[in-house]
């Protein structure tokens, strides 16, 4: 099976933010995977909006990479038109994990990067408003979504 | 201009636990801010503590009115991780299951906008009308809320016998009962006062917002994931994908309407196509190093699994992304503005299931 129309948006991407993005492949029909560095990703997030109506943020996943002492965030965004799955993916380190909010530029982003940030407390720059979402408001027993955070037995 | 803070909620008349923070300046609601969390099971962190099979029933209870459709998902997912494929006639049993508890879902949808409008009537009818689906469902998989049915690479066990033919009187029955339910309660002119107009959410910030499901159709946009990228034996069948352009409750409650009718519709036609042969393929023993992301239409609009596998017996992540989740964030805008009294009815004709938003 070829992928024609998933190649046709990986090459446009590495054209345009070469040096920027770290790897764009195909991973089945209709999903992409681009990984970049931080700093590039509102810029090519907002790229993709634009050149191919990726308009709505359907999901924002941190996974705690322990063995790399980093935190992956991937944004999964879905253009209507172009019936494409993209995973926006970035890494930042544990000891200072920091990002870029997209919210400024996809609403949508908005709860799942409060979720990120309350979880594994990342910091999300440029986002309005990281306050409490889904833990109690007197919690202080840290993230809980990390993995050195252990669970009862 | 002096407003009052109102907690509405966790405890509240429509279904389950959640907060809006209501700043109400006389009976305009100024601000809402929502509050959920309250049903927050950290589902996705134990299920990295599970194996593949396990957590089957662990996401079924993320949203537990609609769950063959979640554990479609998630099982989907592990699939693609795997690269296996379910057999033909398991595909089209796994149609015919999301379906049935599609109509379930929405059933129960209608039932509690009884609640929210003050019908009484329409509480007690659909959920006497949901117990003959239900009844389905455990004649398949022996249970009546989570099925735990669905697995990798195919279904657990066959159809019964009689299964065709029940379901097929069943779907006759209700055809009947969706004409009276639509007579006696959408063209009720009551029922139009409270909805219409009422909690209206354009196109353009429903996809802003990132709206999902019926209420994302019922602001005209055509999204909806089994005719975008069919799944299961979605493609072998045909269907319409209602939309509306109004973009209010009541929008929102004709989508379901049609929503019900095209599931009889799908179910019978899988049912009248189903194949014969094997319902399951093996599943491999190793599990390979990889991710998924992948989309069912649910009940309450698209639900998205993202599953990474590090190849070890327990994934490295599962996330689940929610319809609840994006439909809830959207409600701190539209209550903007609107009176304290429509509060429960924009509410529930977003059909905001709380356990599938705090998962």
């Amino acid at each position: 099976m070829s992928f024609e129309a998933e190649a046709m948006i990986i090459k446009e991407i590495e054209a345009r933010f070469h040096g920027a993005v770290i790897e764009a492949k195909v991973q089945r029909k209709r999903r992409i995977a681009i990984e970049a560095g931080k700093e590039w990703m509102r810029d090519i997030a907002k790229y993709l909006k634009e050149r191919f109506d990726f308009a709505i943020v359907v999901s924002v996943s941190a996974i705690d990479l322990v063995q790399e002492r980093q935190f992956a965030i991937v944004y999964h965004l879905w253009s209507p038109s172009h019936r494409n799955l993209t995973a926006l993916r970035t890494k930042v380190p544990k000891d200072s994990a920091r990002a870029i909010s997209l919210t400024p530029l996809f609403e949508s982003a908005n709860w799942h990067e409060r979720e990120a940030h309350e979880l594994y407390g990342i910091e999300f720059d440029g986002h309005p408003d990281l306050g409490r979402l889904l833990l109690p408001e007197d919690w202080n027993g840290g993230f809980p979504f990390r993995k050195d955070f252990k669970l009862a037995e | 201009m002096s407003t009052i803070r109102l907690n509405w909620g966790p405890q509240h008349p429509i279904t389950g636990h959640l907060r809006f923070i209501l700043d109400i300046d006389g009976d305009i609601v100024v601000r809402a801010t929502p509050d959920i969390g309250y049903t927050h099971r950290g589902i996705e962190k134990l299920a990295e503590n599970r194996n593949y099979v396990q957590i089957i029933p662990l996401v079924e209870r993320i949203c537990n009115v609609d769950s063959f459709n979640v554990s479609l998902g998630y099982v989907s997912a592990v699939e693609d991780i795997l690269g296996i494929e379910p057999p033909i006639r398991a595909r089209f049993i796994r149609v015919i299951m999301a379906e049935l508890n599609r109509i379930m879902s929405h059933l129960y949808w209608l039932a509690i906008f009884g609640v929210a409008a003050g019908l009484f009537t329409l509480i007690m009818w659909p959920i006497a009308d949901r117990e003959l689906f239900i009844d389905l469902a455990e004649m398949v998989t022996g249970s009546r809320v989570t099925y735990t049915y669905f697995t990798p690479g195919g279904v657990y066990t066959d159809l019964p016998e009689e299964f065709s033919e029940r379901t097929l009187k069943t779907l006759d029955y209700f055809e009947k009962r969706l004409k009276d339910y639509e007579t006696i309660f959408l063209h009720n002119k009551l029922y139009q006062m409270r909805t219409v107009d009422v909690g209206i959410l354009s196109f353009n910030d429903a996809l802003k917002f990132g709206v999902a499901g019926p209420s994302l159709r019922g602001s005209g946009a055509k999204i909806d994931v089994r005719q975008d990228e069919p799944y299961a034996a979605y493609d072998a069948v045909e269907f319409e994908v209602p939309v509306e352009a109004s973009g209010d409750s009541y929008a929102r409650a004709k989508i379901r309407f049609s929503e019900m009718k095209q599931s009889v519709s799908i179910v019978r036609q899988a049912l009248k196509q189903l194949p014969s042969g094997p319902i399951r393929v093996k599943m491999p023993s190793v599990v390979l190093e990889g991710e998924a992301y992948t989309r069912v239409e649910s009940g309450r609009g698209e639900l998205g699994c993202y599953l990474v596998s590090n190849g070890r017996t327990q994934p490295e992540r599962l996330k689940l992304s929610t319809p609840s989740f994006r439909n809830v964030s959207a409600l701190a805008y539209m209550l903007r503005g609107v009176k304290v009294a429509d509060v429960p009815i924009i509410y529930h004709s977003m059909d905001i299931w709380p356990l599938d938003a705090d998962r």
